[in-house]
Order: structure tokens, then C-alpha cells, then sequence
């Protein structure tokens, strides 16, 4: 993680993660994060859509590892271990984001975020919030609740 | 929850407690013990539930416990003889009054039929409807009006105030001493106790102890820290007056103490008549606790006072029992927190008793004190300290011990493969904190451990109601209620116990004419029992009834195509028979046990726990339902396997062997794909676990692999094929829902010594999937 990078604007501050998929970067919010630690095995579960790596011991708890470039339909390859997994809160649930690397903390206001344009795949669009510029780099923001197998969104 | 709320909780609580005192003093009762001190016992549960339902104004609670109160009264003063018929009475009013507390507790309503019922039922044992009347000039008591102190005659006394004390009780070498004693505030800051000093004096010889509570002003006015109540005591002893002062000796800078000789003269009755004295009986039964509760009991119960006096009558002159505290208001045991009360004045007065009582500023003990000062009687058994805690809060700390439990194994591995020494200092400590660990863990888990007591309280009446139903004469016997287990396993017990206990009554029990044709009792014995074997918990229900019919069980199943015509079964195998889905013996529904669910359903809860349930029968002696669970639900006993260089744990209690297949014991039915295995002469399908939860796609080789023979819920069996058994371990369960979402075929997650996470098998899950695919007819039929 570098300096944090401060944007200009108006309306309400947030703070985002930004991270690494391929040549891809994309950001959650802060808050909703709740560790980063490396890549360990995950033990697999049977029946499960391919994005879903299994499941890890975080300190006790069964925490599933999702492989967020699957999920987004990116080609991914094997895990290593410079892998990183993002350990996300979403709602009651906490699980882990596997990403290639974190790479900043980023603060910026809600106007600065454009809506997704027309162009994007749906598979895009559904994961992605909106996105915006940051040094001539473009930044995507994630959708976290959409991120479980679909059954799970909708009953969450 | 707002104070009063959490108030009122705690009274219902209370009140649980209460119920379960009530019915067990019933039930010693009909078990023929009149003591006195139990039929006390019993009528101060159910005054105290009044008195607290009379705090929050539960009208219907209160109307109901008057009368049974009532009849408990006439019972205990002897107008009403408690004859087996009476107390079945009290015992079906119990039913109710626990019916009334639900609904008070539900915001709920009684069946007023039955309620009515049981009222008129009582007012006929009183003899005349003067309960009614008192009813209703009772409620208009329970308003909180501040009540001047009046300290009344009590039942309880022991003789006729106008004979008191005669110069004839002096003996050889005696002296009466007149002793006035009014501790200051400032005796009780100094943790002095008046209730010792008495207790102390009462040492020295007869003493006769009358408390003066006039100064005690209106519950408006009352100051919880002052000092309102006086004691004038009347000792007979053979000691000195040096003697006498030594009692008082710490004390004696902060009261007012007067000790005269009682000269014939100045003779006792005068004294003692403008103020009928609260006669305490002398020496080792004398309780100044009781005494002090009692007249908490006068002020706070607001009722306790006149009804005390229109008791007394009858109860003057028989010679008093160890001293009741009867009247001591329940619902002011939360005192710890009186300024959140409304009723606060009440509580400061409450307070402040027991503070007398017990000396210990009310929240150290809160609910403790006034509890012990209510039980009164010496005789009453010191109640073990408690404290209420959430449930959260524990389980809390259970994640918290079986995540230390996890880091502990994985430090231990972690070590080992360090290659350490193992007489290294780092795995010497290592050791030492593993059996700490290890006792953290067991205590933790005894903090959830409860006696299956809260659970077969509620039996007996449940026998009660089915004996009535069915026109039987049922006796139930219970043991082991004392027997811990977890509560996770509690709360599931209930549901197997009553289906099992109706089951026993309604089909094991004979009518008492055919009994006594047989020759038994007329009453049939059903018994119920846990006790704990084997790290499980075992719980049997026997009754000594007719037995199982096999012949009609035998023809049951095979019409309804359970097992095949010419199937051979041991009495046994039969007997097992009753728990296939599908089976009820009953050719009648009876309204009873005919509730749509049968012993299958009561098996499959059992198998649900982790347990095990079989039966075993003589006929004409009886059957024996034993079945046997896991002390916990957090861990589970498994068998760890391998499978597509996956590891998996598979419960314990649904294998029934483990065994290495010969090629030529697995059969391909069909195309190829669905295998099946003998085992000895049955055929049970083989599923290669690997490949059923999507691990790998291609077969594994039966005569490589090794086969666990595991039986489902629902009886079926079936043959897992794994890669290797690693071993039994018992294993800490993890839901994979909390973060993520049930899959198929896996009924939770455990972490393993090496930190990685296993999945458990969802056994049913397998077989029912791969009998869905196989279908295999012969299956259906299997005999258990």
C-alpha cells in the first residue's frame, strides 16, 4: 500500500480500497473491510460454482474464498501465494476476496463516481457499482452484495 | 428491556421455580409425606406466585392462586385432610395455576371452562365460596399504597399471648431478664447483624423475642439507611448479666440496651398484651431471618397482615413449627436495582430487611437474600449462589474456548513439525497449556450443562393428562433428573420424551381391569431415567405394560410392505420394526399418541442429536425405549477419512462398521455406473464419497479403497467408499451457513489439528441422493 491519494470534489468522503485483478483495478469501501492476509488453501466444497474456491480457518471461524475474478468473469489463474484475500464483512457474513494485490487507499467524494456506461457485459454491470477516474487509471467500485451465489443474494 | 419489563421477567422465572417446588411437594404429597414443613413448602409457592402476581396486577393469576392458596391454607392448618383425592385435585389445580402463569406470561388467556372448572373444583374442597369474596377484597391489597407498619399476630405462635411467660417457666437457678434492644444506623454500617445478636442471645437459654416495628414510618418516608425496628426480648437463663452483655458486646456503643431482671411483679402479661408478640420457639429453632422476613412480608405483601390474623385462630394453639416466612414478597428479590423500580419504596423496605437479615448490601446477593429469607425455616437447604447469564454471552465464550482449542492443536503440530525435542521447555509448556486447554474447554462446556430436570418437570403432568385420556392408572417413576447435559441437547429432548412417554401409557400400559386380570397393580409404573454412560447421555423410558405384540408387528409390516413375507427376524430385529417411517400400530388413531407422528419421527429426531434409539420388550412384562445422545451439540465424535485428497469427517454415530471391500463383493446394477456392495447377505448400494461430492470423476477402485457401512436417519444403509480412514477424533462443530450457505451432501465444517478446515458428511444427504439414482427396490425392503 502506498500514500493514501486524495481526490477533489464535493459531496459526501469515502474512503475505498483499491485492487488488483489482472491488469484490472477495482475498489470496495473501507468499512466494509476487515483484514487482508495471504493466500492459504481452501478446502474445496463439492457442488459449488467454480468462483467459489471452499473455505479457510480465520482464527476459528469457517470463512468461504471467492474468487472475485471468476466471479466478475475475468480469466484467472491458479492461486499463489502472493495472492492476497480481502476478508469482506458483508451484512451477518464475512467471507474472503481472493484479488492478485491491494494496491492504495483511496478518498473521494460520492460525485465523482460515474454510473457504469452501456457498453460494459451484464456480467460487468451487475458487479459494478460505478467507476472513476484516478490518475488516468480507471477504477471500477464493487458491488459486494452481489458477490455470493446468487441464491444467497436474494435471501440475504 | 425496559426496568420493569426485566422485573417482571424475572418474576416469571421466579415463578417457574416456583411451579416446579409446587408440583414436586404435590407430588411428595401423594407419595404419602404429610410433613408439615412440606405442605408449607407447597402453600408458600403458590402464595408467593400471588403475592408477585398481585405486584404486576395480574388479575386472573391472582383470582386462580387465592383460591388454590386458600385450599392449601385449610389443608395446612388441618380443616382439610389431605386424602389422595385431594391432593389429585391440587395437583390438576397445579396444571392450571402453571397454564395461568403461561398466559400472564404470554399476555395470553386460560381456557376460562377449565379454569372455572378447577376453581369450582376447589371451592367445593373449602367448603363454601368465602375464597371468592376474599378474592375480591384482596385485589383492592395489591394496589401500592403505603401501608403503616403493623406488626399483627402471627399463625405461627406458639402459645396464647395472654399465658405468656409465668413465673413457673423460671427454672432451678434460672432469671428472667427483660432486654430492650434498638440498634442504631450506624450498628448496621459497622456490618453488625441484629439477627445474630438475637440468634446469639437465643444461645443462652429460652428466649422469647417480640419485634417493635411502630417506628417503621410510611413507605413514602421510609429512609433505607436508617435503623426502624426495636426488639424487646424476654430471656430466661441460667447465665449472668455479664453474659448477657458479652452478646451484645460489639455492638453495644450503636444501640439502645436495656437489660432489667424481670422481677414477679413487673410480670409478663401486661407487657406483652397491648402488643401481641411475635413468639419465636426457643433455642435451635429460633430464625430471627424468618422473623424479619415475615415482616417484610406484612409490609411489602400488603395482604400477608389480615390474612395472617384470620389464620391465627385456628392455628394458635397447636405448638408452632420452626417459623414460616411465607410472606416474603417474591417479586422484591431483584432488589438490586430498587431505584429502577416503581415500587420503590416497597423495595427500599424489602431492601433493607434483608439487609438486616443478611447484613450484605443487597447487591452482592440479590436474588439469593430475600430467597433464603422466604424459604425461612431452618430446615430449608442454604440455596447454592447462581447468577443469571445470557445465553449469548456463553456461547460467546464457547466459540471462543473451541477457537483457543484449535490454536493449541495447531501450535502442538506446528511444534512437532519444527522437530523440536519433545523434552524441549517449548513443548514441555506446550503440554501444560494443552491440559489446561483441555480443562477450560470442559468447564466452559459444564457451564451449558444443565440437569435434565427442566425437562422432565414438565412430565408428570404430561402423564397426568394422558392417564386421564386414556381411563389409566398411571404411576411415573423418574431418575437421574439430576443428570447433566448440555443445554443445546435439552431443549430437544422434550419432544422424544413426551412422544415416548404417551407411547408407553397409550400402547404399553393395559387398562387396570385387564391389569388385574394378569395380576398386576391396577397402576402401571412407567419409569424414566437418564443417567450418564459412556460420555453420552441415556435416557430410558420403560413401562411394565403388555410388551410388544411381534406377531401384530410382524403382520403390520409386512402388509405394509416393510419387510418381505418370509423374512427372518430375530424378537429383536421385530421389535425395531415399530421405528420404520410408515409403521404405527395403532389400528385406531386415539386422540393420544395418533398426533400424525410416529415412533419413526421420534427416531429421526433421536439420529438428528446424534443419538441412537432402540427398544427393548418381554411380553407381559413391559418394553424399555433406551436411547442415548451426545452430551453436546458443539462437538461431535468422528471418523476422520480421506477421499479424493480431500479430508472428511463422517459422524460416528451413523457408522455401524468399517471394512476393506473384495472385488468380488461389488456388483454394478444396470449400466455399470451404480454400484452395490454385500456385505454378508444384503446388498447395500456403494457410494464412492469422492466422486458423489464432485472431487474427481473417475472410480475409485473398490478393492484399493476402504468401505464405511453407515446407517441414515431413516434406517437406510449404505457402504461409503474412501481413499483411507485416518482415525476417530472428536471434532468442534462450524456452520458453513453462518458465512456462507448449506451445500449438498455436507452438514457442517471443523478445523483439524493442522488448522485446515474438514467438512463433515451429511450421511443422510449421500444415501438418499444415491438411492434417489438406484432406486434399488431390494433397499426398500431391508430388514433394520
Amino acid at each position: 500500500m502506498t500514500e493514501t491519494q486524495t481526490l477533489q470534489g464535493t459531496g459526501q468522503r469515502r474512503e475505498l480500497i483499491s485492487f488488483r485483478i489482472g491488469e484490472q483495478e477495482y475498489c470496495v469501501d473501507i468499512m466494509s473491510v476487515r483484514e487482508i492476509r495471504g493466500w492459504t488453501p481452501a478446502t474445496p466444497l463439492p457442488r459449488t460454482p467454480s468462483y467459489v474456491k471452499g473455505v479457510i480457518n480465520l482464527r476459528g471461524a469457517v470463512l468461504p474464498i471467492i474468487d472475485l475474478g471468476a466471479r466478475l468473469g475475468l480469466e484467472t489463474s491458479a492461486p499463489t501465494a502472493r495472492h492476497v484475500i480481502m476478508v469482506v464483512k458483508i451484512g451477518d457474513r464475512t467471507l474472503g476476496l481472493l484479488v492478485d494485490a491491494v494496491s492504495d487507499i483511496i478518498n473521494l467524494t460520492e460525485d465523482m463516481v460515474q454510473p457504469t456506461p452501456d457498453v460494459a457485459c451484464d456480467q460487468v454491470k451487475t458487479f459494478v457499482k460505478g467507476l472513476f477516474a484516478l490518475d488516468g487509471r480507471m477504477v471500477s467500485l464493487i458491488a459486494l452484495d452481489r458477490v455470493l451465489p446468487e441464491t444467497e443474494a436474494e435471501a440475504a | 428491556m425496559d426496568p420493569f419489563e426485566s422485573i417482571k421477567a424475572t418474576f416469571f422465572q421466579e415463578c417457574e421455580e416456583l411451579l416446579t417446588d409446587l408440583e414436586s411437594g404435590l407430588l411428595a404429597m401423594e407419595g404419602g409425606d404429610k410433613d408439615a414443613e412440606t405442605i408449607n413448602a407447597v402453600f408458600r409457592a403458590v402464595h408467593s406466585i400471588k403475592g408477585g402476581a398481585g405486584a404486576f396486577g395480574l388479575e386472573e393469576l391472582i383470582r386462580f392462586a387465592h383460591v388454590f392458596e386458600t385450599a392449601l391454607d385449610q389443608i395446612r392448618s388441618g380443616v382439610i385432610e389431605p386424602t389422595d383425592e385431594v391432593v389429585k385435585i391440587l395437583l390438576r389445580a397445579n396444571d392450571v395455576l402453571a397454564d395461568h402463569v403461561q398466559a400472564a406470561r404470554s399476555d395470553g388467556a386460560v381456557e376460562q371452562s377449565r379454569s372455572q372448572a378447577m376453581l369450582d373444583e376447589l371451592q367445593a374442597l373449602i367448603g363454601g365460596d368465602g375464597g371468592a369474596m376474599d378474592a375480591e377484597e384482596d385485589e383492592e391489597d395489591f394496589g401500592f399504597v403505603p401501608v403503616q407498619m403493623v406488626v399483627e399476630e402471627v399463625p405461627e405462635e406458639s402459645a396464647d399471648p395472654g399465658a405468656a411467660p409465668a413465673a413457673s417457666d423460671v427454672g432451678e437457678g434460672e432469671r428472667a431478664w427483660r432486654i430492650e434492644f434498638q440498634p442504631n444506623p450506624e450498628m448496621y454500617t459497622k456490618a453488625n447483624e441484629a439477627g445474630l445478636v438475637l440468634r446469639e442471645l437465643a444461645r443462652l437459654g429460652r428466649i422469647e423475642v417480640e419485634i417493635d416495628g411502630a417506628e417503621v414510618p410510611p413507605l413514602d418516608q421510609l429512609m433505607a439507611e436508617h435503623a426502624y425496628l426495636r426488639w424487646n426480648i424476654r430471656l430466661v437463663t441460667d447465665k449472668d448479666v455479664a453474659a448477657i452483655r458479652e452478646v451484645f458486646e460489639f455492638v453495644e456503643d450503636d444501640c439502645i440496651l436495656t437489660i432489667v431482671e424481670e422481677t414477679p411483679a413487673a410480670a409478663p402479661a401486661a407487657a406483652f398484651e397491648d402488643e401481641p408478640p411475635a413468639v419465636v420457639p426457643p433455642a435451635d429453632e429460633f430464625d430471627p431471618a424468618a422473623l424479619l422476613a415475615r415482616l417484610t412480608g406484612e409490609v411489602g405483601g400488603g395482604e400477608a397482615a389480615p390474612e395472617a390474623a384470620e389464620a391465627a385462630p385456628e392455628s394458635a394453639p397447636e405448638p408452632a413449627p420452626a417459623p414460616t416466612a411465607e410472606a416474603a414478597p417474591q417479586p422484591a428479590a431483584p432488589a438490586a436495582e430498587p431505584q429502577e423500580m416503581g415500587v420503590a419504596g416497597l423495595i427500599a423496605l424489602a431492601q433493607k430487611a434483608t439487609a438486616e437479615v443478611e447484613q450484605a448490601p443487597a447487591p452482592a446477593a440479590p436474588a439469593a437474600a430475600p430467597k433464603a429469607a422466604a424459604s425461612g425455616g431452618s430446615s430449608a437447604p442454604a440455596p447454592q449462589a447462581t447468577i443469571r447469564v445470557d445465553l449469548d454471552r456463553v456461547d460467546r465464550l464457547i466459540n471462543a474456548v473451541g477457537e483457543l482449542v484449535i490454536q493449541q492443536a495447531m501450535l502442538s503440530q506446528r511444534v512437532i513439525e519444527s522437530g523440536l525435542a519433545r523434552s524441549s521447555a517449548v513443548a514441555l509448556g506446550l503440554e501444560d497449556l494443552e491440559l489446561l486447554t483441555r480443562e477450560i474447554q470442559d468447564s466452559v462446556m459444564a457451564i451449558r450443562a444443565q440437569p435434565v430436570k427442566s425437562v422432565f418437570q414438565r412430565m408428570p403432568r404430561l402423564v397426568r393428562e394422558a392417564a386421564d385420556a386414556t381411563g389409566k392408572k398411571v404411576r411415573l417413576v423418574m431418575e437421574g433428573e439430576n443428570t447433566e447435559v448440555d443445554k443445546t441437547v435439552i431443549e430437544r429432548l422434550s419432544d422424544p420424551i413426551t412422544h415416548m412417554l404417551r407411547n408407553a401409557i397409550d400402547h404399553g400400559l393395559e387398562g387396570p381391569a385387564e391389569r388385574e386380570m394378569e395380576g398386576k397393580p391396577p397402576e402401571g409404573t412407567v419409569r424414566l431415567a437418564a443417567l450418564h454412560r459412556g460420555g453420552r447421555i441415556v435416557i430410558e423410558v420403560s413401562d411394565d405394560g403388555r410388551g410388544i405384540n411381534r406377531e401384530r408387528v410382524r403382520k403390520i409390516a409386512v402388509s405394509k410392505g416393510l419387510i418381505a413375507e418370509d423374512a427372518v427376524l430375530s424378537d429383536e430385529e421385530t421389535d425395531n420394526l415399530i421405528f420404520l417411517p410408515g409403521f404405527s400400530t395403532a389400528e385406531t388413531i386415539s386422540d393420544l399418541s395418533g398426533r400424525g407422528v410416529g415412533m419413526d419421527v421420534v427416531k429421526r429426531s433421536v439420529v438428528a442429536l446424534g443419538g441412537r434409539i432402540s427398544i427393548s420388550s418381554e411380553p407381559g412384562k413391559g418394553s424399555k425405549f433406551t436411547m442415548s445422545l451426545p452430551l453436546t451439540l458443539a462437538v461431535l465424535d468422528g471418523m476422520v477419512v480421506t477421499s479424493a485428497e480431500q479430508t472428511l469427517v463422517a459422524p460416528l454415530s451413523n457408522i455401524v462398521e468399517s471394512l476393506t471391500p473384495k472385488a468380488d463383493e461389488v456388483h454394478f446394477l444396470g449400466g455399470g455406473q451404480d454400484a452395490v456392495i454385500r456385505i454378508r447377505d444384503t446388498f447395500v448400494p456403494l457410494i464412492d464419497v469422492g466422486r458423489a461430492l464432485g472431487f474427481r470423476d473417475t472410480p475409485l477402485n473398490a478393492a484399493d479403497s476402504v468401505a464405511i457401512l453407515v446407517e441414515s436417519e431413516g434406517g437406510g444403509k449404505a457402504a461409503l467408499l474412501v481413499d483411507a480412514i485416518q482415525g476417530q477424533r472428536q471434532v468442534v462443530i462450524k456452520s458453513l451457513e453462518a458465512n456462507y450457505q448449506h451445500v449438498d451432501g455436507v452438514a457442517a465444517a471443523t478445523i483439524l489439528g493442522d488448522g485446515r478446515v474438514a467438512l463433515i458428511l451429511d450421511v443422510d444427504a449421500l444415501v438418499s441422493t444415491s438411492r434417489r439414482k438406484a432406486a434399488a427396490p431390494r433397499e426398500k425392503r431391508m430388514a433394520v
